[in-house]
C-alpha cells in the first residue's frame, strides 16, 4: 500500500473546480509573471551599470524584451489581474459573512477587471501600429 | 439507457500503476452513481472495490471523484452527470484498493483540533441550556458527514497533507462557536499554526465539493478572523 498519496500537477488540474480555481491559478500565474518582469528590470538595469561597457549587449537584449508590446499587455493584465483578485480576497476576509456570495463577488471584479484592462490595452496596441 | 462507465482502477498487490476500466451498463436516468457501481460488481467484475453504507447520503463513505469533481456517488443521479461517466478515487489520500482511500490522515486531522466539547464547570442537573440564537450560531458546520469530499479537493491539501485541511477546521467551527465551549483557545492555538488556516488561499473547492452544502470556505473564513481578532462572534 502506497503511503505518499502525491497529486501530480496535469491530476490536480484536472479537476473541474470551476471559476475560484481559475481565479486562483490566475492569482498564482500573475505573481510569477509579476516577479518575472521586476527581476528582468532589475537584471538590465544591472548589467547596464554595474559592468558596464562589456555587457550592454544584455541589458539591451532583456530591455527589448520586456518593452515589447506582447510583454507590456501580459504585465498590465498580471498587475490588474492580481490586484483586483487580491481585493477581493482581502474584503472576503475582512467581512467572512460575504464569502456566500463569492459568485457575485467574481461578476464585479470581472466588470472592473475587464474596462480597465481592455482599454489601455487597445490604446496600447492601435497606438503602437 | 446505456452508460458508459470509466472506472480508474488500482489493485496494489498486482498493478504498477493505476489503469481505466471501461464497462457498459443498463441504467435508468433517476439511478445514482452508486447503483452502477453495484450493478458492475454484482455482474460483470466482482473484483471492483469501493466503499458504502447507508447509500443515502448520511454516512459518508463513498466520496469519489465523479467527472472530475468529488461527489457522493449515493447522491449523484445519472440523468445529472450524463451517459459517459468517469470515476476515481479521491485525491491526495493514498489508494488502498480501486475507489477505496486509506482514510487514516484524514482521521488523525480531525483528531488534531480537539472535536469533542471542553467545559470542565460542573454540569447542571439535566442539560446546558442553550438559546435557540446560539444554537444558530455554528448551525452550518453541525452537518459535516466526514466524508473528505472537501479536504480532498482542496489544491493546498494536494500540495502538502500537512495542512489539516477544510473538514478538520469545519470541525473546529462547530466548537469554536459553540457558547457551552470552553476549548476555543486551545483550538485557535492548534489552527493558527503553520499547517493550519492560513494555508486556506479561498479556492472554494471545498464549499463546491460538500455534499451537504456546507459553506466550508466562509467557516475557513471565520475562524482566520477569531484568530487575527481574537474575537469569536
Ligand atoms: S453510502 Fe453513506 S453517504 Fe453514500
Amino acid at each position: 500500500m502506497s503511503k505518499i498519496a502525491r497529486v501530480s500537477l496535469p491530476n490536480a488540474v484536472a479537476y473541474r473546480g470551476g471559476q475560484p480555481m481559475i481565479a486562483w491559478l490566475l492569482h498564482r500565474i500573475s505573481a510569477i509573471g509579476i516577479v518575472v518582469f521586476v527581476s528582468m528590470h532589475i537584471w538590465a538595469a544591472f548589467f547596464l551599470y554595474a559592468v558596464a561597457g562589456t555587457t550592454g549587449g544584455v541589458a539591451e537584449a532583456l530591455t527589448e524584451f520586456y518593452e515589447a508590446l506582447p510583454m507590456q499587455v501580459f504585465v498590465l493584465f498580471c498587475i490588474l489581474y492580481h490586484a483586483i483578485n487580491g481585493l477581493r480576497i482581502v474584503i472576503l476576509d475582512m467581512w467572512p459573512s460575504l464569502y456566500r456570495y463569492n459568485r457575485e463577488a467574481m461578476w464585479v471584479q470581472w466588470a472592473i477587471f475587464l474596462p480597465l484592462f481592455l482599454l489601455p490595452a487597445a490604446l496600447m496596441i492601435l497606438g503602437g501600429s | 439507457m446505456r452508460v458508459r462507465v470509466k472506472i480508474r482502477r488500482f489493485n496494489p498487490e498486482q498493478d504498477r500503476r493505476p489503469y481505466w476500466a471501461t464497462y457498459t451498463v443498463d441504467a435508468e436516468p433517476t439511478d445514482r452513481v452508486l447503483d452502477l457501481l453495484v450493478q458492475i460488481k454484482s455482474y460483470q467484475d466482482g473484483t471492483l472495490t469501493f466503499r458504502r453504507s447507508c447509500a443515502h447520503g448520511v454516512c459518508g463513505s463513498d466520496a469519489v471523484v465523479i467527472n472530475g469533481r468529488n461527489r457522493l456517488a449515493c447522491k449523484e443521479l445519472v440523468q445529472d452527470v450524463g451517459r459517459s461517466i468517469q470515476i476515481e478515487a479521491l485525491r491526495g489520500l493514498p489508494v488502498i484498493k480501486d475507489l477505496v482511500v486509506d482514510m487514516e490522515p484524514f482521521f488523525r486531522q480531525y483528531r488534531s483540533i480537539l472535536p469533542f466539547l471542553i467545559n470542565d464547570e460542573p454540569a447542571p442537573y439535566d442539560e446546558r441550556l442553550q438559546s435557540p440564537e446560539a444554537r444558530a450560531r455554528y448551525d452550518d458546520t453541525t452537518k459535516c458527514i466526514l466524508c473528505a469530499a472537501c479536504t480532498t479537493s482542496c489544491p493546498s491539501y494536494w500540495a502538502s497533507s500537512d495542512y489539516v485541511g477544510p473538514a478538520a477546521i469545519v470541525q473546529a467551527h462547530r466548537f469554536i462557536f459553540d457558547d457551552r465551549d470552553r476549548g476555543a483557545q486551545a483550538r485557535l492555538a492548534i489552527l493558527a499554526e503553520g499547517t493550519g488556516v492560513w494555508r486556506c488561499h479561498t479556492i472554494y473547492n471545498c464549499t463546491e465539493a460538500c455534499p451537504r452544502g456546507i459553506q466550508v470556505t466562509q467557516a475557513i473564513g471565520e475562524v482566520k478572523k477569531a484568530i487575527t481578532t481574537g474575537e469569536i462572534r
